[in-house]
């Protein structure tokens, strides 16, 4: 069984982890590009959302790469997304491509766990617990690698010196077979990224959060590497979401996120009433967060047509308003441009610097 | 009550919206505006479920958050009543009582009141299911209002004598707003076909075609693929017109479940019309019309590839 999967971030380092403890074959597509873009939006419906067509741009990439098998999560949500696993495999199948679907959620997990059955060899439960530890050290190892990148980015002397250094760290854990071997490579890639040079004298970096939808937030693709872009800025960005937080969310097995989720929702509540079944809540508590504990601006990432980042996007100018704090939305489609990206980015930076200038100017008294 | 849609309403509604939410909640937010300065209360509901079964059923994010969206970003707003429809989670009575304690009504009145209301509803759907368009039967309902709950002969007949058979199947504030549609089912009758509504479709029919798309959660969705997927399935029908708003989510997908699960080849034609803010009135005949003569054409050609007696 050739099992491939879409992208999401530095996610596919902890899922093919534990699928190829399941005794698959994993096939990983490269990372999404303009082009995976393009093919995708080429077969996708046309004002579908956008990671709708990278989605399908993957996939297309990895049948092309071999795989018969592809999986997807499912569900009956209100948001479009657990759709895509059906609608997404129906076109392939429409554009004669053969496969095997795994839709995780529609068909329930007994039926996904009965699918690894051939692969697995002894215990059958015994071989799903090991591979979801492998899973879990994987994603806390990669977390642990993005919080620190986004620490010392802003402070590196060399540009781009940390972003290398994070692929090289990354793909030690990627490649790392054994537990033992996990977190020894967990240990060397902080260690790489304690060497690189930083001037630890610049002056502090403005902090910036970053919310939306989670797909916009964590694709590096789809949002130009906005995060890369801020740190080489000397900004500090603040994903309110993460990859790890991603995977554990559904699975309830960390209690910090859902002690988390309750609280986002409970901030959110002034304004949106209701859930719509997107990240609608951490985009709404997030920025009254920021706001709170200080940051100097958040941008808000979302790509168009959006169901739920759309009424925050409506909702979010009183926020702005009502907690005297600047954000910055950002509309992603096919369509958008790394220069447009990179000078609305610039200019709302400045106006972040000029802002924090004034304020600190207002706080000197007067000679 | 809100006017009708006009170019005034529209523009106001887009001009106070974020650029690229969907057609609908552009048009709600002209109907608030328009409402805005004239009224004191503003009666907003905020259907979350509509039906009740065993999986969870939503209407769709934007209507869910609308009463928030409208809040967060009018202002100068009379004070809103926030009507909320959760059926899964709360009754349509309690939902109601609810309401009435915030006009300070309790008791049997509310009974009263509810029961009449459904009674108009009943009669509403009696009348769309015949093929009334919503407007007309809102007025054959209202007009009787005490009512003997036969339902009014008064009505026009709607089994013209066009020569085609095509289904409208789209969301009801897109087909039955003759702005917004350039009032598609009346350039189809001119073009002599007899239009047949999604509306026209019993409810048990529509759950009779669900059963086998299974795995739907948007109710209003559900409706236009149990639709789509009678009429395509019917041999009176000679062809199908999905009418979408640009942008909808949920139509997005719905859309292409309908292109790609339901319509099979001896499917009669289905066009999908894609409605906007800027859809030129020229755009939408040209397609309707082309659309009918593609459905002629075929038909006068069928006989003559038949071979020849000689």
């Amino acid at each position: 069984m050739k099992v491939s999967f879409p992208h999401m971030g530095n996610a596919y380092i902890a899922l093919s982890s534990l699928l190829s403890n399941l005794g698959a074959e994993v096939i990983v597509p490269p990372r999404p590009t303009r082009k995976t873009i393009d093919i995708g939006a080429l077969h996708a419906p046309e004002f579908v959302c956008l990671p709708f067509k990278v989605n399908l741009g993957d996939n297309l990439r990895s049948l092309q790469m071999g795989a018969d098998t592809l999986a997807m999560v499912s569900g009956m949500w209100a948001c479009r997304f657990g759709y895509y696993g059906r609608v997404q495999h129906q076109i392939l199948h429409d554009a004669g491509f053969e496969f095997d679907s795994i839709l995780l959620g529609r068909e329930g997990i007994r039926t996904v766990y009965e699918k690894f059955r051939p692969t697995i060899e002894g215990n059958l439960a015994l071989g799903w617990y090991r591979a979801f530890r492998h899973f879990r050290r994987k994603a806390v190892a990669v977390d642990k690698l993005e919080v620190k990148t986004r620490e010392i980015r802003p402070y590196e002397i060399e540009r781009g010196s940390t972003s290398r250094t994070l692929t090289d760290g990354l793909s030690l854990v990627h490649e790392a077979r054994s537990l033992d071997r996990i977190d020894a490579a967990l240990l060397e890639a902080t260690g790489l990224l304690d060497d690189v040079e930083l001037d630890r004298d610049r002056e502090e970096p403005l902090r910036v959060a970053v919310l939306g939808e989670i797909y916009a937030v964590l694709e590096p693709s789809l949002n130009f590497d906005i995060e890369r872009r801020l740190g080489e800025m000397g900004v500090r960005a603040f994903p309110v979401m993460s990859v790890y937080k991603w995977l554990f969310r559904p699975l309830k097995t960390d209690p910090r996120i859902t002690i988390e989720e309750y609280r986002a929702r409970r901030i959110a509540k002034p304004y949106i009433a209701y859930v719509l079944g997107g990240e609608e809540h951490q985009t709404i508590s997030g920025t009254i967060n920021a706001a709170r504990n200080g940051y100097d601006g958040v941008l808000h990432l979302y790509p168009f047509t959006c169901m739920p980042e759309n009424i925050c996007r409506t909702i979010l100018p009183r926020i702005e308003s009502d907690f005297d704090i600047p954000v910055l939305n950002l509309c992603l489609d096919e369509h958008a441009s790394p220069t447009g990206i990179a000078t609305r980015l610039e200019a709302f930076v400045d106006l972040l610097r000029q802002r924090r200038r004034k304020r600190a100017r207002a706080q000197v008294p007067p000679l | 009550m809100s006017r009708h849609t006009g170019r005034r309403l529209l523009e106001d509604g887009v001009r106070h919206c974020v650029d690229d939410i969907c057609i609908p909640v552009k048009l709600f937010y002209g109907h608030v505006l328009d409402l805005s300065d004239r009224v004191d209360y503003l009666f907003i509901s905020r259907l979350v479920s509509v039906e009740k079964c065993e999986d969870d059923t939503y209407t769709c994010p934007k209507l869910i958050g609308l009463p928030d969206m409208i809040k967060g970003s009018l202002t100068g707003l009379p004070p809103i009543i926030d009507f909320v429809v959760d059926v899964q989670n709360m009754s349509l009575k309690s939902s109601v009582k609810k309401l009435a304690d915030s006009f300070g009504v309790t008791g049997s009145r509310v009974k009263r009141v509810l029961d009449a209301a459904l009674e108009v509803e009943r009669r509403y759907q009696a009348e769309l299911l015949r093929g009334v368009p919503p407007e007309e039967a809102i007025d054959i309902v209202l007009s009787n209002g005490g009512g003997n709950g036969s339902g009014s002969k008064a009505g026009p007949e709607r089994t013209g004598g066009g020569d085609l058979n095509i289904a409208l199947v789209g969301h009801e504030y897109l087909i039955f707003d003759p702005f917004i549609s350039h009032n598609i089912p009346r350039k189809l009758e001119r073009l002599g076909a007899n239009v047949s509504f999604i509306t026209q479709v019993p409810s048990a029919v529509i759950d009779r075609e669900l059963a086998r798309y299974p795995g739907i959660s948007w109710s209003y969705e559900k409706e236009l693929l149990g639709a789509a997927s009678h009429f395509l399935s019917h041999d009176d029908i000679d062809g199908v017109m999905l009418v979408v708003g640009f942008a909808c989510g949920p139509d997005s997908i719905i859309g292409e479940i309908i292109t790609r699960e339901v319509r099979t080849e001896k499917s009669p034609p289905l066009i999908t019309l894609v409605l906007d803010e800027h859809t030129g009135e020229a755009g939408v005949a040209t397609r309707v019309e082309a659309f009918i003569d593609l459905i002629r054409r075929s038909r006068t050609r069928i006989p003559s590839t038949r071979p020849d007696p000689d």
